[in-house]
């Protein structure tokens, strides 16, 4: 019997380039609508200008994951007169390795056979069994492939050593749920930063909020926009002017992160947070903690303050924190005013 | 000759020499008419020279003398080359008088030099004719109105002044498109013509112009603008005009929109009140004004704003002071300041708190949201569960059946999918093949059709070249075909022509005869050597074979003699004939020696020089004899 976790796969689909210069969605199974179908085309690197190739891409689009696999085909081979092909997986959890490796056979199979049936056939195997032969002796089974791994693949370390201290930023806008921009142009670098920027709250594991490749169009603004706090990240550099869709914008290429002027009041950040950032650099410039030992850490600490808060919840009535209860403790006022944010953010606020 | 004398007959004729008819060659010349003609073309060419020269003759011989004098000197001055003094007029001949005469008409300056320099074109005509008429009108004076002529009114009266006023005027359509039959009718019938539909007469010909070069540069434009743009577009001309005229509308809505816009936002007091025409205008050229992103501001710079405009209406709330004392009047304002203070401060606090309401509220209200959403994607994740839950307790009483039956059914699904996925590709992959094949056939036309479409611009090109070209040699051709009319009839040009023609086919004739006459001397003389070496060499072979036998026979001895005898005759025969052709050339020489020693008059010269010598002496002792008298 299947395990549940095969439902997660929506569709295939698959993309040819041929020698006219024309790129063609030839094949999906079962369909796709439209709309998809155009965000998909239009993250596909073949459709774009610049002859950038993209060997696995990923993104979320109105929650839904795509994963795109991107191969050149070689002569000689059963295909004529297509150049590239891509092949197009959605489903619904985050697991780019997983896909990544699906693609990767699937690819295999379209290019050994030059029809998409046998394709077919295998991702009906994956679908239906959990398993499928790959080509290079051994099989892909989607039980090697768990989600927690997905999400501790990134480079949390990375992220520390680029930015410092300011990495504090970050965790505190993910924290209150803000709305977080990340430019670089180039789309792996996109890709490998932003994925990691979850884990920095692992009590929520929630990486729907993570909208790692975006491009500046009105569909794929108003399913951003459905969301109240997200992490983006754009290739185009005009997203820097759009003030209207970020609370921080992180420049990657010259590591520069800046707070929005709405969001500084609610961003203000005081001894809290210092303590919080001094831990953070501490535990990543350790070379023997891993980066999972990281986010471990980061997540004791995130543990100890919503202990904390809860505790205060309690005390109030209907156990949900107002603002006079937390007056009353007199916490230095960014310390409160974050305390008050966090509490809406983690339901605990009274209405 | 005669020709020549004609033409230089013809040329003194024109400037003025009385030459008549009788005389139509230089031999007829009196010595006077020489003068005469040498001193008008002295005059013609070099006024100053020419105006101390008498045109005549004085009767006195020494007079004629001095005269004689000066006329070769004048000559000289101009630039003669030849040999000439006072007997050159006096005791004339021929060729000397016909190369002074010819020498002297090509010194003549030509007049129709200037006439070529002139551009071509009927409309320099036109221009020159326009201010001709202009100069003549600016050379006439002005006078005062009560003294003018008829001919003033023209120009200098008060009527003739107006303003260039414009008024649009109704045209039927000259071009192609089909009219319906009352426009027609109403064209015909009932339209007035234009000189009609004007309130003045004075308008007439500004409309006029301006309705014709609105018309004439609309045209052109169009021209350019399909030239250019129109043809790489594919399309027809009235697709690409209503193509262009969609654009354009829709440009103007969105520059209206986006004008109207931030005047109706900034309901702050932001001074957009009065949005100038200019600016409207400017922003419609298409200039993007990027200064120009609404921020929508926090709610905080919102409370901000709304604090100051609070403030200044409470602080322009103004209560009226009534003067009474001074005192009381002091104390009152002290009353009024503290207790505006108070309200003040009371807004301020209120302020405050609606603000941090404000901000509580925001943060609630992202949290239930939040909240909100969160359940309903757990809600409708829920419903998927349950969905398949029921199903699986609904299979739940027969497990292992059920489950051979589950995995049979995925099993016989999977293989229905696999199969229809077999069809759709044997129906998919030829469509597809077929769309690129297509794809291809379509870009290599598109080549195609751009390679041709350069192909038509370059003739459009060729085509405009030609037909300013053709415009531009017409208007030549009229011109020239006007001024030939122009010019006076003489029947001189038309000779010199046929002159000058006849005269190379001569020389083309003689050339061709001279070289054939060369030709036959050289055969002649190739001949003539020929022989000459045959038959010395002859003679010397007989000689000696003669010779070898004179010695012995008695008979061939006299042979012999008779042989030297006969070379000896014939050499002498063929001396003397050469010796008669060199004696006839020399007569024929001397014959025309004596032919222009003949025309040079030499003798009839010498007995008038005599006589005027004659003349003179008897003139001399005259002049002596009145000197000794007193």
């Amino acid at each position: 019997m299947a395990s549940p976790e095969t439902q997660l796969i929506s569709s295939v689909g698959l993309i040819e380039k041929d020698v006219n210069g024309d790129t063609l969605w030839v094949w999906c199974y079962p369909s796709v609508s439209s709309e998809l179908r155009q965000v998909l085309l239009s993250k596909c690197c073949l459709t774009q200008e610049g002859k950038d190739f993209h060997t696995f891409v990923f993104g979320q689009f109105c929650r839904t994951w795509y994963y795109i696999t991107t191969v050149e085909v070689q002569e000689p081979t059963a295909l004529n007169k297509v150049t590239h092909f891509s092949i197009v997986v959605t489903a619904k959890d985050f697991n780019p390795e997983k896909y990544a490796a699906l693609g990767r056979i699937l690819c295999r199979m379209y290019i050994k056979h030059g029809s998409p049936v046998k394709m077919m056939e295998a991702y009906i195997t994956v679908l239906t069994k959990g398993v499928c032969q790959s080509d290079e002796n051994g099989s892909f089974v989607i039980k090697d492939y768990d989600v927690r791994k997905a999400y501790l693949a990134g480079s949390i370390k990375d992220v520390v050593s680029q930015f410092g201290m300011e990495t504090i930023i970050l965790y505190t806008a993910l924290m209150l749920k803000k709305r977080i921009v990340v430019h670089h142009p180039r789309i792996e670098v996109l890709l490998e930063f932003t994925r990691v920027l979850p884990a920095l709250t692992w009590h929520r594991k929630d990486w729907s909020i993570l909208h790692p490749y975006v491009h500046l169009t009105e569909v794929e603004e108003v399913d951003l926009k459905k969301s109240s706090g997200y992490i983006a990240g754009f290739t185009d550099p005009e997203v820097s002017n759009r003030s209207d869709l970020f609370d921080v914008f992180v420049n990657l290429p010259e590591s520069v992160i800046t707070i929005s002027q709405n969001a500084k009041e609610a961003m203000a950040m005081g001894k809290l947070h210092k303590d919080i950032g001094q831990l953070i650099i501490q535990s990543a410039e350790d070379s023997e903690r891993s980066d999972s030992q990281v986010i471990k850490d980061l997540s004791v600490k995130t543990r100890e303050i919503l202990t904390n808060l809860v505790a205060l919840a309690d005390e109030c009535e209907d156990s949900k924190i107002t603002l006079e209860s937390l007056k009353k403790r007199h916490f230095p006022p960014a310390t409160e005013n974050f305390l008050f944010h966090l509490a809406a953010a983690e339901q605990l606020l009274q209405i | 000759m005669e020709e020549v004398d004609k033409i230089l007959i013809h040329a003194l004729k024109q400037i003025g020499t009385e030459v008549s008819e009788e005389t139509d060659s230089i031999k007829r010349f009196t010595s006077e008419l020489i003068v005469e003609s040498v001193v008008k073309c002295i005059r013609v060419i070099d006024p100053g020279l020419g105006s101390a020269l008498p045109t005549s003759l004085p009767p006195g011989m020494s007079a004629r003398f001095r005269v004689g004098m000066m006329l070769a000197q004048a000559c000289q001055d101009i630039g003669y080359k030849g040999e000439i003094g006072y007997q050159t007029f006096l005791y004339s001949n021929e060729p000397e008088i016909r190369s002074l005469l010819m020498f002297l008409v090509e010194k003549l300056p030509r007049e129709s030099a200037e006439a070529s320099d002139q551009p071509t074109g009927k409309s320099v005509v036109l221009q020159r004719a326009i201010s001709a008429a202009i100069k003549a009108q600016l050379a006439v004076p002005w006078l005062p109105p009560n003294c003018r002529l008829p001919l003033h009114y023209a120009t200098q009266s008060q009527e003739t002044l107006h303003s260039f006023h414009v008024q649009p005027l109704s045209l039927p359509q000259s071009s192609g498109k089909e009219h319906l039959k009352e426009v027609k009718d109403y064209q015909r019938d009932i339209l007035l013509p234009i000189t009609a539909q004007l309130s003045s007469r004075t308008c007439l010909v500004a409309s006029v112009l301006e309705q014709h070069t609105a018309e004439l540069s609309a045209a052109q434009e169009w021209d350019n603008e399909w030239n250019s743009q129109g043809l790489l577009s594919r399309l027809t001309p009235q697709e690409y005009r209503s193509r262009k005229l969609t654009r354009l509308h829709k440009r103007i809505e969105d520059q209206l929109r986006s004008a109207a816009l931030p005047s109706s936002e900034s309901a702050f007091g932001v001074s957009h009140a009065t949005s100038d025409l200019s600016e409207l205008l400017q922003s419609f050229s298409g200039s993007t004004h990027s200064d120009h992103i609404l921020t929508k501001g926090s709610h905080f710079t919102h409370t901000q704003k709304f604090t100051f405009t609070q403030d200044t209406t409470a602080v322009t709330n103004p209560i009226p002071t009534v003067r009474q004392s001074e005192g009381d009047a002091l104390l009152r304002q002290q009353e009024e300041l503290t207790s505006l203070q108070q309200q003040f401060q009371q807004l301020c606090s209120h302020v405050s708190q609606l603000a941090a309401d404000m901000k509580h509220t925001n943060v609630t209200n992202a949290q239930v949201m939040d909240e909100l959403k969160k359940r309903e994607q757990a809600n409708s994740e829920k419903e998927e569960k349950i969905l398949v839950k029921k199903k699986t307790i609904d299979l739940l009483p027969d497990t292992d059946n059920n489950l051979l039956k589950l995995q049979a059914v995925v099993e016989a699904s999977s293989k229905r999918v696999i199969n229809l996925a077999t069809q759709w590709e044997k129906h998919r992959a030829p469509l597809i093949d077929e769309h690129r094949r297509l794809k291809e056939i379509c870009s290599t036309q598109d080549l195609e059709s751009s390679r041709k479409l350069s192909e038509i611009k370059s003739l459009h090109d060729k085509i405009s070249v030609s037909t300013e070209e053709a415009k531009r040699k017409e208007e030549m051709h009229k011109q020239l075909v006007t001024e030939l009319e122009n010019l006076p009839q003489d029947a001189s040009r038309a000779e010199y022509t046929q002159r000058i023609l006849e005269i190379v086919s001569n020389i083309k004739k003689q050339k061709e005869e001279i070289t054939k006459i060369l030709c036959d001397t050289k055969e002649l003389q190739k001949e003539i050597n020929n022989l000459t070496g045959k038959l010395d060499r002859t003679f010397a072979v007989t000689d000696e074979l003669v010779f070898k036998d004179a010695k012995k026979d008695e008979s061939v001895r006299k042979s012999y003699k008779y042989l030297a005898a006969l070379h000896e005759n014939c050499n002498q025969l063929i001396q003397t004939i050469e010796d008669t052709g060199t004696i006839l050339r020399e007569i024929r020489d001397l014959e025309e020696q004596i032919e222009v020693e003949n025309g040079k008059k030499t003798v009839a010269n010498l007995e008038r020089i005599l006589d005027d010598y004659k003349a003179i002496r008897q003139e001399n002792s005259a002049l002596a004899a009145k000197i000794r008298d007193g």
